[in-house]
């Protein structure tokens, strides 16, 4: 899961029907020095590109999610679904270490 | 697989319910000459890795979804070994 900062949302009328229920972010991955202080003040852009997310979470904008891309964001819905990432968890703490060598 | 060092650690209220009980850990990508690489991701952890232990992360999504014992979990990384 990757770690992003949720900058906006985007709305759609006519859409699938298994997406009811959830909410489309835009999501900014949070850079490496970022990681420590994204939780108690915005993140910077990151230059890394931006994308959008399905989340039924409740995640919503400012809030720090983790977000999986790939074949596994179809994983919690019980029929074929068109979707490529989808968000996991809001984060309430991220604590990164550098290693020291 | 990917080689990586475990950098750091987070936690979650609000999450998917498969995620409940794990503990998840801030991995990052180790290069060929063991220095971290990347932008540091997300892996659940069984083993109880520590704090730049080096471990095997996998990316296999079926494989995440086995040892959650939930087949409709989106969990993709997870630490599959600590190396000595």
């Amino acid at each position: 899961m990757r770690i992003g900062h949720v900058i906006g949302k985007v709305t759609m009328s006519i859409q699938e029907e298994a997406f009811r229920g959830g909410r489309w972010l835009v999501i900014n991955p949070v850079d490496t020095e970022d990681l420590n202080s994204c939780i108690e003040q915005q993140p910077k852009l990151s230059t890394q590109s931006s994308l959008i997310v399905y989340d039924n979470i409740g995640a919503g904008e400012g809030d720090i999610i983790g977000f999986v891309e790939g074949a596994e964001a179809t994983a919690p819905f019980d029929d074929p679904t068109p979707i490529d990432a989808i968000s996991l968890a809001i984060f309430d703490t991220l604590k990164y270490v550098a290693p020291a060598n | 697989m990917l080689h990586c060092q475990v950098v750091g650690n987070a936690v979650a209220t609000a999450k998917h319910h498969s995620l409940d009980g794990f503990k998840m850990l801030l991995c990052q990508q180790l290069d060929a000459e063991q220095q971290p690489s990347g932008t540091p991701f997300i892996a659940i952890d069984l083993f109880g890795a520590g704090m730049h232990q080096k471990v095997f992360v996998s990316t296999d999504g079926i494989g995440a979804r086995d040892i959650v014992h939930d087949q409709h979990s989106p969990i993709r990384m997870f630490i599959q070994g600590i190396i000595d």
